[in-house]
C-alpha cells in the first residue's frame, strides 16, 4: 500500500522550476504590471502578518458591534472563487462537455491555489487557528454551520488535489470520480458558508433561505470570471477557434446566470422592504443608498451582461476586461456581505452607549487588514505562476 | 440541581451603576470593557420642555440572557460555548478559536472579547467566582441598593424568582426569536 501511494506520488507529471523559470516571463506591460503586483503584495503580506503578530486583533479595525471585517469578506471572495472554478472545471471532466475541457486542469488547479489564499487569509482572521485545527476534531459542533463549512473545505480541497494529479496523468476515468465528489462536496461547503449567515436569526437582513442558494449562484458566475482572466493571460488575447469556441458557451452560460442572479437580487431587496419587517426594510433601504451596493451591481452584473448580449458573447477580448470588472464588482459583493450583515445594531437598550443612539454601525478596514487581503491575492496570484511553471495546465489532445 | 435565572424588578433601577462596578470587581473585567458584561439601557426623556414625555426616560438593566435556545452555543464551532450544569450559558476559553461568530448570532449583544485572553466572555451569572464559593447571589444583585435583581433557581417552586414568576406579570427580550431566555422583566 505504502509502496503504491510511493509510486502515486513519484510518477505525478512535475517539471523542474528554477527560480530563474519564475523570473522569466514576456516582457510586456501586463506582465511586468502582475509581477509588481505579486511583489508588493507579498511585502504587504509580511508586513500586515508581522503586525498582526504584535498587536493581535487590535491592528484590525474590527469592533464588538461589528466583528467580522475585511479579511472574512476576503475569505469569502477567495472560497467563491474556488468553489467557482471546480465548477467550471467539472464542466469537461466530470460533466463531459468536451468544450470545456480546454479549461478542466486550469481551473482545477486555480480552486486550489484560492482555496488555499482564502485559508491563509482566514488564519490571521481567527484568533486562535492551532485551537481550531485541534478543537475541530476533539470537540466538534455538530450544529455550527462553521464547522461544516471548514471540515467540508478541507476534505473539498483534498479531493481538489487529488482531482488534479489524475488530470496531470490524464487518467480521466479517476478524475471524474474524484472531480464530482470533490463537486458535490464543494457545493455543500460553499451552501454551508451562505448559511453561516442565513442561520443568524439576530440578523434579519441574512435570516432565511437566500444566502446558502445564492453562494452557489455566484460561485458559478465567479467561476467563468476567473476562466475568462486566466485564458486571457494564457493566450495574450489572441485565442484560437477552439478556444473562442469555449469562451463564447461560457459567455452564454454566464448571461444566463447574472439574469438569474439580478432577478434574485431584485427580489430579495423588493422582499426586504415590503411590509417593512423592522431590522430588515431599514437596512435594506440603506443597502440600496451605499455606494458599495451600486458598485457591486454595475462591476459585476450590468457591464458583463450588457457586454455579452450586445455581442452575442463573442467579444472575448472585451470580455476578459468585463470579468476584470466583474471580480472588482464580486469583491465588493463579499464585503457587502459581511458588513451588511451587522449593519444594524444589536442596541440591547443600550441607547447612550455611544452618547448618541447608534443608527448603523460603522466599519472601515484598518490598513493592516488591507495588507494581508492584498497579500492573499498576491499570494494565489504568485502559486498560479509557479503552478504554470511547474505543470502542464493545458489540455492534452 | 438547579437551574438559574434572574428576574429585574426594572422600573426600580435608578441607574446608579453600582451593578456595573461590583460585577467588574467581582469578574475581573478590565477596565474600558464598559457595558460590555452588564449595562444600564437608558431611554432618555423626549421632547421639548414644557411637554416633556417622562415615561420616556427609563432604565433597562441587562446581561447575557442565559437563553435555554441559545444561538451562540448553538454557532460555536468547537462547543467552547456550552450549558453549564445549572443551566447556564458559559464559555470555554481553552476552546474558544475567537472566530467571532457567536458574537454575531448573539441577538442581545451579550458578547465581548476578554483582552487578556483574546477569547469571547460575558456574564456567567458569577459561576467561577461567588457561586463556586457556595454564595447564593450574584454581584449585581447583591450590590443593588433598589433590589432590582432577584437570582434564584427556577426549578424551585418554593424560589423568590419562582415566586415572583407566578405573581408578577413579565416579559423576555426578543421572545419572537425563540431563545427562550432566562432573564425576566417584571412589569
Amino acid at each position: 500500500m505504502i509502496a503504491q501511494i510511493k509510486e502515486f506520488i513519484t510518477t505525478i507529471p512535475v517539471k523542474k522550476v528554477s527560480v530563474k523559470d519564475l523570473l522569466s516571463f514576456e516582457k510586456n506591460f501586463a506582465n511586468y504590471l502582475v509581477a509588481a503586483f505579486v511583489v508588493v503584495g507579498m511585502a504587504m503580506l509580511v508586513i500586515g502578518v508581522i503586525t498582526y503578530l504584535g498587536h493581535g486583533h487590535h491592528a484590525y479595525n474590527v469592533t464588538r458591534e461589528h466583528p467580522w471585517g475585511l479579511m472574512i469578506a476576503v475569505y469569502i471572495f477567495f472560497v467563491v472563487s474556488s468553489t467557482g472554478l471546480c465548477i467550471v472545471g467539472s464542466l469537461g471532466d466530470v460533466f463531459g462537455f468536451k468544450d470545456y475541457e480546454l479549461i478542466s486542469k486550469r481551473a482545477i488547479f486555480g480552486s486550489i491555489v484560492t482555496i488555499l489564499a482564502g485559508f491563509l487569509v482566514i488564519a490571521f482572521e481567527i484568533g486562535h487557528p492551532v485551537t481550531m485545527v485541534i478543537y475541530n476534531v476533539v470537540s466538534p459542533g455538530l450544529t455550527s454551520a462553521i464547522w461544516w463549512m471548514g471540515t467540508l473545505y478541507g476534505a473539498y480541497l483534498a479531493f481538489m488535489i487529488v482531482e488534479f494529479i489524475f488530470l496531470l496523468k490524464n487518467d480521466m476515468k479517476m478524475a471524474k470520480y474524484f472531480g464530482l465528489a470533490g463537486l458535490l462536496i464543494g457545493l455543500a461547503a460553499h451552501s454551508n458558508l451562505g448559511s453561516v449567515f442565513g442561520f443568524l436569526n439576530a440578523r434579519p437582513i441574512s435570516n432565511g433561505v437566500f444566502y446558502p442558494t445564492y453562494f452557489i449562484l455566484t460561485a458559478f458566475i465567479t467561476g467563468i470570471f476567473i476562466a475568462f482572466i486566466i485564458m486571457g493571460f494564457r493566450y495574450r488575447l489572441r485565442f484560437n477557434e477552439e478556444v473562442k469556441k469555449m469562451l463564447t458557451g461560457l459567455a452564454k452560460i454566464q448571461a444566463l446566470l447574472l439574469s438569474i442572479l439580478i432577478f434574485f437580487v431584485t427580489w430579495k431587496l423588493l422582499t426586504d422592504i415590503y411590509g417593512g419587517m423592522p431590522d430588515r426594510a431599514e437596512v435594506a433601504i440603506h443597502i440600496l443608498g451605499s455606494g458599495t451596493f451600486w458598485a457591486e451591481v454595475i462591476l459585476a452584473m450590468v457591464i458583463p451582461l450588457v457586454i455579452i448580449l450586445k455581442t452575442g458573447g463573442k467579444a472575448h477580448v472585451a470580455l476578459v476586461f468585463a470579468s476584470l470588472s466583474g471580480m472588482v464588482g464580486i469583491f465588493f459583493m463579499r464585503y457587502n456581505l459581511v458588513h451588511d450583515t451587522q449593519l444594524k445594531p444589536l442596541q440591547m437598550l443600550k441607547k447612550v452607549e455611544y452618547q448618541l443612539p447608534p443608527e448603523w454601525v460603522h466599519y472601515f478596514p484598518s490598513a493592516t487588514e488591507m495588507m494581508i487581503s492584498i497579500g492573499g491575492l498576491a499570494f494565489c496570484i504568485a502559486m498560479y505562476w509557479v503552478g504554470t511553471k511547474a505543470f502542464n495546465l493545458d489540455a492534452d489532445h | 440541581m438547579a437551574r438559574y435565572g434572574m428576574a429585574l424588578d426594572y422600573k426600580n433601577c435608578i441607574n446608579c451603576k453600582a451593578c456595573e462596578v461590583a460585577c467588574k470587581e467581582e469578574n475581573g473585567v478590565l477596565l474600558g470593557a464598559d457595558k460590555h458584561r452588564i449595562w444600564v439601557g437608558v431611554g432618555e426623556i423626549e421632547g421639548e420642555y414644557p411637554l416633556l414625555s417622562i415615561v420616556s426616560n427609563t432604565f433597562y438593566p441587562s446581561q447575557c440572557q442565559h437563553c435555554d435556545e441559545a444561538p451562540c452555543q448553538m454557532v460555536c464551532p468547537t462547543n467552547a460555548t456550552y450549558y453549564g450544569e445549572q443551566g447556564q450559558v458559559r464559555v470555554d476559553p481553552e476552546k474558544c478559536i475567537l472566530c467571532s461568530y457567536c458574537m454575531n448570532a448573539c441577538p442581545y449583544d451579550a458578547r465581548y472579547v476578554d483582552d487578556r485572553t483574546m477569547t469571547v466572555d460575558k456574564c456567567t451569572f458569577c459561576t467561577d467566582t461567588r457561586l463556586e464559593r457556595g454564595e447564593t447571589t450574584t454581584a449585581c444583585q447583591n450590590t443593588c441598593p433598589t433590589k432590582v435583581r432577584i437570582f434564584g433557581d427556577l426549578d424551585d417552586p418554593q424560589s423568590e424568582i419562582s415566586e415572583l414568576l407566578r405573581t408578577r406579570e413579565h416579559f423576555t427580550l426578543k421572545a419572537n426569536l425563540g431563545t427562550k431566555p432566562k432573564l425576566f422583566y417584571l412589569t
